[in-house]
């Protein structure tokens, strides 16, 4: 399929998707949002793709949204189009999501890397909401999943003085899993994706909707809903492979159901 | 010419080295306001331009650096007020002193004379430091009632250890080059006549060097510097990883195989 705004490449079992407007720092516009999208609806029925990494390749993640395509819009205008509601597919992608982030993750390119599963970033990152300086608010998720990540303290200081952070004041927070050279940031990613394939996949599914559940629900009913999954699990050909992998000391190879 | 600028920081390149040098001799080459705005583009400069492989910091006349222009203060009208102070160190200060400490090349200080106060973190900052053996690095703060600033409250302790940073920044008693050179602080000392030369020496070895493998020294040391031994390790792992992939380690291995020069 072809794409014009990303790069998309599978090396089964991995899928590695790129934002691909270099000229523009990689910003994204509802035609880009679309495809990653797109993309990752094709990726998420592709049973031979197990895990996915997003990145916006070595210099870039993505520095917000297209401002001079927002510029002059009406909040009616907005509203129809829903921009920010498109990228629903995103956080709808049952597979594990690995950003690897170089150089500025600003505005929606924050965003975007914060509703991945786990963030790579490379020593030259830079993260941050500077939306508050153009009279605005981050519109895709940043108010919320910045505390519930690094807490009230740290968000209200992103979202109110507009300020970046570093890589490292990231790792710090807990905003990222790993600062690595930037040049190795994909490859990292990329490997711990497909250390991931190696595992059995309706586990990891589960394992990834429970934890996401953990900021949508009480804790009584996240509890609840983890011990379903827990039991379900049972039901599966992974599961009695693994723990018969587990006893006789080999490798387990799962199947996926 | 009353419309010539004044030049306060002069850069040469020559040979793929940057020499940023004070110039106000006549005033020790203290730094004032002019001098600020000039350095800073001189190592933003030296820090973009492909052409420059290594970058060398050093004072015309006898002095490094004197620290910072306090006649100036007065000249402008009054003292700085104490949030000018700051705003200077956070604004124009830490910005080049970050720079010089994190660009991918090597940076030397060549240490003609003494560096007080702000003079010394920049001598500080950089990555290795040759000076004439009348050269001292002086914080004299506490004879005026002021507190360690420009990044020496992190850098002297590890260079030098907590102890001899304490009873400097105590006393305001200079740190002779001898004994700042069998701490480690200065890395080599020569007479006088013979720095440039050596510096130049230094510099054209170091600009010869596979410029990648440099860059990613300072970055592991950088990183380091700011980590658990484990972070370290994981950091320089990939570090290496990147490296060995690179045209220079593939040509580095040859010329060494090969027993020649690597080109």
């Amino acid at each position: 399929m072809g794409y014009e705004h990303i790069l998309v490449n599978v090396d089964t079992p991995v899928a590695t998707i790129t934002l691909n407007r270099p000229r523009v720092l990689n910003a994204l516009s509802p035609e880009l949002m679309r495809e990653v999208n797109e993309a990752l609806r094709t990726l998420e029925s592709d049973e031979t793709v197990r895990a996915a990494v997003l990145t916006g390749g070595p210099k870039v993640f993505a520095a917000g949204a297209d401002i001079a395509d927002m510029a002059e819009r009406t909040a009616a205008e907005q509203l129809q189009r829903d921009q920010v509601g498109r990228w629903a597919g995103v956080s709808a992608f049952t597979k594990p999501l690995i950003a690897a982030v170089n150089g500025y993750a600003l505005g929606g390119g924050c965003e975007l890397a914060l509703m991945c599963d786990m963030i790579i970033a490379g020593d030259n990152a830079r993260f941050g909401q500077p939306e508050v300086n153009l009279g605005i608010i981050p519109g895709a998720g940043g108010t919320q999943r910045w505390p519930r990540t690094a807490g009230k303290f740290a968000a209200m200081e992103t979202m109110l003085t507009g300020a970046q952070i570093s890589a490292r004041r990231a790792y710090e927070l807990g905003l990222v899993n790993h600062v690595v050279p930037a040049e190795m940031s994909i490859t990292v990613a990329q490997r711990i994706a497909r250390q991931l394939s190696e595992k059995p996949p309706l586990a990891l599914r589960f394992a990834k909707e429970a934890v996401l559940k953990a900021f949508e629900t009480p804790m009584s009913e996240g509890l609840a809903a983890e011990r379903r999954s827990f039991y379900f699990l049972f039901s599966t050909e992974d599961q009695k492979e693994g723990m018969r992998a587990f006893i006789e000391k080999r490798k387990g190879v799962f199947k996926g159901r | 010419m009353a419309t010539e600028v004044d030049q306060q920081v002069k850069v040469e390149n020559e040979a793929g080295v940057a020499w940023i040098r004070f110039n106000r001799p006549e005033k020790m080459n203290a730094i004032g306001s002019l001098t600020r705005t000039q350095l800073s583009d001189a190592i933003k400069t030296a820090e973009r331009a492909d052409s420059v492989r290594v970058v060398v910091l050093t004072g015309s006349g006898r002095a490094f650096s004197s620290g910072a222009d306090v006649t100036e203060m007065s000249n402008d009208g009054g003292m700085h007020t104490p949030e000018e102070v700051g705003d200077i160190l956070r604004n124009e200060y830490m910005p080049m002193l970050m720079r010089l400490r994190t660009m991918s090349k090597p940076v030397i200080a060549a240490m003609n004379g003494p560096a007080v106060g702000i003079g010394a973190s920049f001598a500080l900052a950089c990555d290795i430091r040759v000076a004439v053996p009348e050269a001292y690095i002086m914080e004299a703060f506490i004879n005026i009632g002021l507190a360690p600033d420009g990044g020496v409250s992190w850098l002297l302790p590890r260079l030098a250890g907590t102890g001899v940073a304490y009873e400097m920044f105590f006393t305001g008693k200079a740190l002779q080059a001898a004994d700042a050179h069998r701490l480690g602080v200065i890395n080599r000392i020569v007479p006088a006549e013979r720095l440039e030369e050596e510096v130049r020496d230094l510099a054209t070895q170091l600009a010869a060097q596979p410029r990648q493998a440099l860059g990613a020294a300072k970055r592991a040391v950088n990183h380091a510097l700011d980590s658990t031994y484990e972070e370290a390790m994981q950091f320089e792992s990939y570090l290496q990883e990147a490296q060995a992939g690179s045209q220079e380690f593939i040509e580095g291995v040859q010329a060494f195989l090969a027993r020649r020069a690597k080109k």
